[in-house]
This record gives structure tokens, sequence and C-alpha cells, in this order.
């Protein structure tokens, strides 16, 4: 289940840096792309404005088939001040642009990736990561109402995403 | 030498998981009889936005239920009666799905009858249902192709945006008409009053004109029919009509395409298809008094001989594996 939900992040990270390779965050002095996993993250109860937040909630197995049928609930949370040169009164477009690169990276086709075991080139190790045998896909982002947090706009949108449980796979 | 070739495992086959269903289009020789053959061992794997000629896309379609009527019956002896075979009876098959777009083709395909063009009228002409007496069409020039329309001077009757009708006149022809695709059957010039613009009344040969330059018509798309040949004509129209009843019944030979998510691929081949309902629409709800129109199609298979072994089939069920896949 890892292996999928990392290949999940890579490819949409990737995807989002595509559609817009100017959405950016410094993240331990590092320049990366604006998405992360919380989950992967130091710790913190603060929400990065204009990034995507990824939070891996929902699970569930159907192990009827040849091979089990893994479903993941990916949460991703994004919010926006808006442009402090604005006055912040362009949070509601920040906010309609974000909801539109996420549209773009998760519903381009094919909406499924090969499974990536990213485990050996984990920590900079150099190596690369080992293909495996199924594919990762998902269906098409959910969003959830805007909500409005003092000066911020928040949403959350939420993507299923599904994988096979390789023989041997942890 | 010889060659070591490394062994690799199979994974579990696990039922074909997909999210849509692709239509594709191709042509009936009704005259001959013959429809165009696809051969999933040899076309099978195409990218489904680059169907192999002639196959035309007909873009996504949803709720694809087939059926098979076919009936299989016992045959039983003695008494108590006991089965000792089966044997079938009748076969039959249906196919009934929603178009997700809208164009001529569709529209055409999912008519239960002949599929019109709302050609522009002549000046005065009366009203009639499926459009009145058209007016007078343009010939081409040599020179077109299936993308653009050589009408010389006569380009500053169009204007950009136009839809417009391309195909031969009619000139007393009995049997099947339309270029590229039989649009309809004419039993008499009578019976079409015989008029020139008939052909291009009924024809599925339309395009879009997207851009004019130097007499040329530009058009946004292919012609089914390929590059028009000098001879024939350009009547510009509004829009589509077809009507419940007629006596015309369109024939095409079907494809349908489910992607895996696993990189397998299921295909349903129909090599003839007859519409089998009128004209008919879903409507899908979506907010408040805003409802989504989808085209309605429901077809049924009619029979072709497979030359493998000479049997008499409706469709062809393809499944393709994805790689390393257990069989």
């Amino acid at each position: 289940m890892q292996n999928a939900r990392d290949t999940f992040y890579v490819t949409l990270r990737d995807r989002l840096a595509a559609v817009n390779p100017a959405r950016t965050m410094v993240l331990r002095g590092v320049t990366r792309p604006g998405v992360l996993v919380e989950e992967n993250e130091l710790a913190s109860a603060a929400q990065p404005a204009n990034v995507f937040c990824l939070h891996w909630t929902g699970l569930s197995v159907n192990a009827q088939g040849a091979l089990p049928l893994v479903a993941m609930s990916c949460e991703i949370q994004y919010a926006t001040d808006g442009d402090a040169g604005n006055g912040g009164m362009d949070r509601g477009r920040l906010l309609s642009a974000m909801d539109a690169e996420l549209v773009a990276a998760v519903s381009a086709a094919p909406q499924n990736t090969v499974k990536m075991n990213y485990v050996a080139s984990a920590g900079g190790s150099g190596l690369a990561p080992v293909a495996m045998a199924t594919n990762v896909f998902w269906g098409d982002v959910v969003f959830g109402a805007a909500v409005v947090n003092a000066e911020r706009l928040e949403r959350v949108a939420t993507v299923e995403v599904f994988c096979y449980q390789e023989a041997g796979e942890l | 030498m010889s060659t070591t070739t490394t062994a690799v495992g199979v994974v579990g086959a696990v039922a074909p998981v997909t999210r849509r269903v692709r239509a594709y289009f191709a042509p009936v020789d009704r005259v001959a009889g013959v429809p165009t053959v696809f051969d999933a061992a040899q076309m099978g794997t195409f990218a489904l936005s680059a169907p192999p000629a002639p196959w035309v896309d007909l873009g996504w379609c949803s709720g694809f239920v087939r059926k098979s009527a076919t009936k299989v019956v016992t045959l039983t002896t003695g008494a108590p009666a006991v089965v000792q075979s089966q044997v079938r009876t009748e076969v039959e098959a249906t196919v009934q799905f929603e178009f997700e777009s809208w164009g001529k083709l569709q529209l055409a395909l999912a008519a239960g009858s002949q599929q019109m063009n709302l050609l522009q009228t002549a000046v005065n002409a009366a009203a009639n249902g499926s459009g009145g007496v058209a007016g007078a069409a343009v010939p081409l020039v040599a020179g077109s192709t299936a993308t653009s329309l050589n009408v010389g001077a006569a380009a500053a009757r169009f204007q950009v945006g136009e839809l417009v009708a391309v195909d031969e006149d009619y000139v007393a022809q009995v049997g099947f008409v339309g270029s590229g695709v039989s649009a309809a059957y004419v039993s008499s010039p009578a019976s079409v009053a015989n008029d020139i613009n008939y052909v291009r009344r009924v024809s599925l040969n339309v395009g879009r004109v997207v851009a004019i330059a130097g007499g040329v018509l530009q058009l946004g798309g292919a012609l089914l029919a390929g590059a028009p040949p000098s001879g024939m004509q350009v009547s510009p129209l509004v829009g589509f009509v077809d009507r419940e009843g007629g006596g015309f019944f369109q024939e095409w030979s079907g494809l349908f395409v489910m992607d895996g998510e696993q990189g397998d691929r299921v295909l349903y081949y129909y090599p003839r298809l007859q519409a089998m309902q009128g004209s008919a629409e879903m409507v899908k709800a979506l907010a408040g008094p805003l409802e989504q129109v989808a085209l309605a199609g429901a077809f049924r298979a009619l029979p072709v001989k497979d030359a493998n072994d000479g049997e008499t089939v409706l469709c062809f069920r393809s499944y393709l594996p994805g790689a390393m896949r257990a069989v």
C-alpha cells in the first residue's frame, strides 16, 4: 500500500509541477513543487498556504480476487490568503486556480500509472525506483465546499486511489 | 550458441476495471452488403485517439449495455424426459448506450431512419418539416481535399462558422445514395421530387468552415468521404433533422473499447448494426431546472460469417490481457 501511496504522490507532484511550475515551496531549506504528504513531514498543526497537502485517510481491502484490491482515500487540503499586494482580495481567484490545477493533474489521461517501489531510492541513494507489476489507478477529484477561516479560504478535495496488493508486497 | 531467456513471474489475472467506453464507427457497403472488418489480432492495440482507418471516433459513450437474446433450448427424450443435448433456436444480440456528444454522425446513427441536413432554403421556399427547397449549391473546382473545399470566387457566399454538406447532385439515381456512407435509399426519382439537392440533404459528408482564404473553405475536420472530386457541390446548412418514421435503416460497423486500468483492453466489434428504435434522448438532471440531454441509441446486430470457420455470428468480444498477467 505504501508503494501505491508513494507512486500516486510522485505522479501528482510531477503533474502539478508541469501544470504550474511557479507553484513551489521551501521545505527544510529546499525549494520544491508545492505539494507534500503531511504524514511524511514533521508534525505540524499549521496549514501552509498555496500548497497542496495530501492526507491518506480511508482504507479498504477486497481480498476476494486473485489479487487483493486496495482502495485508499487521499484528502488534498489547500488554502490561500490571497496576494498581500492585492490586500487578499484575489483569494477567490487563487483558490480557483488551485482547483483548476488539481483537476488538470488528477483528470489528465491516463488516470493510472505503474506502481513504483521507492524504498531503495530514498535518502539520496542514487538508486532508481523499481517498477512493479501492477498499476495504481484513481478516480476523479471530488471537491468539498470552500471554507472561510478568517482571511483564509480553504478547501478539501478527495481522490479515491486504487491498487492491487502484489504477492510479497507489504 | 544458445539463447538464454530470463524467467519472470506472472501476476494474477484480475477482473478488468474500466471507467468509460469509447465508440467508433465504420461504414457498411450497403450495395455489396459488406461491413468494415476489424481484426483485433492486427489492430487491437490502437491508441484510442487514433483509430485505424476507416474507423471514425464517435467519442465516449455512457450506459453501455449489450444483451444476448440468443435462445438455447433442450432436447429431451424418454419418460420421464431427460435432457440429452442443447440447441440454439435463435441467435440475436442488441446493444444500447448514450452518446456523450451530439454530432452529425452520432445523430444519424441514433436516428431510426434517414437523418437529414437542414439545407439553407431558397428565397420564398415553402415551409417544410425537414426543410424547404434548398438554395442553389456551389460547385467545387479542382484542388479540394478532405479538409479544404476549393470553390473559387463563390467563397464570398460563405462565412466562417458555417456548416456545409458536400456531395454529388441527385440525377435520378435509384438505390443507396450518399458519399462515404449510404445515407438513404431512393426508390424512384419521383419519391424525392427529383430534387437536385437530395443527396446533400441526407449526406453524412458534412463539415464546418473554420477559415476562408483564396477561394478555399477550410474545414474544422476531415470529410467522411475524403477528398471530394470535382463535380460535387457544396450546400450551406443550418443544422440537422430526423423524424419518427421513414423507411430507411442506417447500418454501420460498430467498435466499442474499454481500456482496463491494468493495461488490459476489452473490444466489442459489431460488424453490422441497425437502429432498433426511433430517435430518443436520455435526460440527466444537473441542478435546478438544468438537464443534460444525451443521445440514446439502441441497435440490433445483424449477422456475418466468420472466415475462420464459416459460423454465422453477430458480434465479437476480444480481450487483450495486460502485460505479464496470468491467463
